[in-house]
């Protein structure tokens, strides 16, 4: 479904990403582990066209899309939360959906033509607890409801993928049980899911395979049980 | 009490055409984060047209009320400019430090200043006929001009149309997003190339419908857009720039300080206005309504 070969991507003069090739199947989850700096988020904004591939070729669906604007890729089918959810926040909750809706309905794209409670149950099958607050502005939610809205938010695009960048990061453990729940819960709607994250623990409760990156290289994948026997993957992981 | 109700009604005429400047103004600023000096201008662009297509329909004849229609004449061509300046001239400069984007508009300002002299030369353009054909109406023992009310109705419309336009359409809705957070507004699919283009055509649009319809009142001259620039600057300065909420808040304020500081203190008039920017500033650097 998608693969990226051999991708360089610089953030300003910084080489970041030095040559990463994966790839996610249909229905499949994946995670991208490493350290803070290793590369995970410059990954994950290549993918949605967010920062300029240097070189190297990202195939989305069978179609090449390195060159494509975010706003392209969005209508193909990527979904996209981002570490820090990217909530509107002087939209409220409900306006922050709509806009998924909308575009999802104007790019035309398989699914789009969901009438808006489809959406919504949608959306309330992976996160109900959305409903107490879809009146509430972004700016009034707190770190795990923004983080809430954001992957609510870019599954009202009806996406056939969806890329969370760090959407454990900063959570309370129990509300990570809860995250990890509703992660299932998209997997199981068949939506493929690339999931960038610092702990490869967490990781592992939601991923079929992973990839381990560090500065810029990946430098494992298999499954995570074979990433947890490996030492050196363990090591460069955890520092 | 009349001559109180008169210098209201001025201020009022005042707020209206500082409101569609300044307005527009912060709409681009507020969804593009550029400054745009050239907004004056654009300002003019909208009184010169105007003043022109009038005086080519009326000839020497007599008005007739169709010609009321050529208004918008203005602030269509406004549109028309800003449709064509945002992506040849501007978009090639977003990526880079905003001292460029300033420098371009800068130079747009001058540029346009000299395309007025150019396309219609260095005498005044009038379309008072419009203004003088409505007439006046009596405010007690006072007369006052029945068009200043066309002005302040068209300015509170305005203003009205503009909110419900941002808070109550889809379009709104995603211009406001995408004035939030580009980034994350382009990666759920918003095209943020062609909003850019809309609202600075749409911000072009209020300055210039600012211009055609003081026209009839005061008439189109050179300079014109650089004065109402600087109040425009006044304005947002005390409402916020990227607030239209401020925008009206502020020409409101500068609109009624001016008329009675004509008034009562003409000397000083112009200092007034300023010091009360100086005053926002220290106390409310973002401006009354805008975001730090």
């Amino acid at each position: 479904m998608l693969e990226l070969e051999r991708i360089h991507t610089f953030r300003g003069t910084a080489h970041v990403l030095q040559g990463i090739s994966l790839a996610v199947n249909a229905g499949e989850a994946v995670c991208l582990v490493g350290r803070n700096g290793a590369g995970k988020t410059t990954t994950i904004e290549s993918i949605m066209g967010l920062l300029p591939v240097r070189s190297g070729k990202i195939m989305f669906q069978g179609q090449e899309i390195t060159e494509l604007p975010p706003h392209e890729r969005a209508h193909l089918g990527i979904g996209y939360a981002p570490e820090d959810a990217g909530i509107f926040p002087d939209l409220s909750v409900a306006e922050n959906f709509l806009i998924s809706q909308w575009l999802a309905g104007a790019s035309g794209k398989a699914g789009s033509s969901s009438s808006s409670s489809e959406v919504q149950d949608r959306i309330l099958a992976v996160f109900p607890e959305v409903r107490m607050f879809m009146q509430r502005k972004g700016l009034n939610l707190s770190g795990g409801q923004k983080k809430m809205v954001a992957i609510a938010r870019a599954m009202a695009l009806s996406p056939s993928i969806l890329l969370l960048d760090e959407p454990f990061e900063g959570l309370a453990p129990v509300v990570v049980s809860r995250f990890i729940e509703a992660v299932k819960k998209i997997k199981a709607m068949g939506i493929s899911l690339l999931i960038a994250a610092s702990n490869l623990t967490t990781a592992s409760r939601v991923a079929d395979r992973l990839y381990a990156i560090d500065r810029g290289e990946i430098i494992f994948q298999g499954d995570p049980r074979s990433a947890f026997a490996n030492e050196d993957v363990m090591k460069t992981i955890r520092g | 009490m009349d001559t109180f109700l008169i210098h209201l009604l001025n201020a009022l005429l005042y707020a209206s055409v500082l409101f569609l400047i300044a307005g527009g103004l912060s709409l681009i600023y507020g969804v593009m984060r550029i400054v745009n000096l050239a907004h004056g201008n654009v300002y003019a662009v909208g009184a010169y047209a105007t003043a022109w297509s009038v005086g080519r329909v009326l000839g020497g004849g007599q008005p007739s009320p169709a010609l009321y229609l050529l208004l918008p004449v203005g602030a269509v061509a406004a549109a028309a400019l800003g449709a064509v300046i945002e992506p040849t001239l501007l978009r090639p400069l977003y990526k880079r430090a905003e001292e460029y984007q300033l420098l371009i508009t800068f130079g747009l300002l001058l540029i346009l200043e000299d395309l007025l002299r150019f396309i219609w030369g260095p005498y005044p353009l009038s379309a008072s006929s419009l203004f003088e054909a409505l007439g006046s109406l009596t405010i007690g023992e006072s007369v006052y001009p029945s068009y200043n009310l066309v002005v302040i109705v068209v300015g509170a419309i305005a203003a009205a149309a503009l909110w419900a336009f941002i808070y109550k359409t889809k379009f709104g809705v995603i211009l406001r997003a995408t004035s939030q957070n580009m980034r994350m507004a382009s990666a759920l699919g918003v095209n943020v190339k062609r909003i850019y283009l809309q609202a600075f055509t749409l911000g072009c649009f209020m300055a210039g419908l600012g211009g055609a319809i003081i026209v009839p009142q005061q008439g189109a001259v050179l300079g014109m857009g650089v004065d109402a620039l600087i109040l425009a600057f006044v304005v947002v300065v005390i409402g916020g720039l990227g607030s239209l909420e401020g925008a009206l808040l502020g020409a409101l304020m500068v609109g009624v300080v001016r008329e009675f500081g004509i008034a009562f203190f003409p000397e000083v008039e112009l200092a007034v206005l300023y010091f009360m920017a100086a005053v926002v500033l220290l106390i409310r650097p973002a401006g009354l309504f805008g975001h730090v």
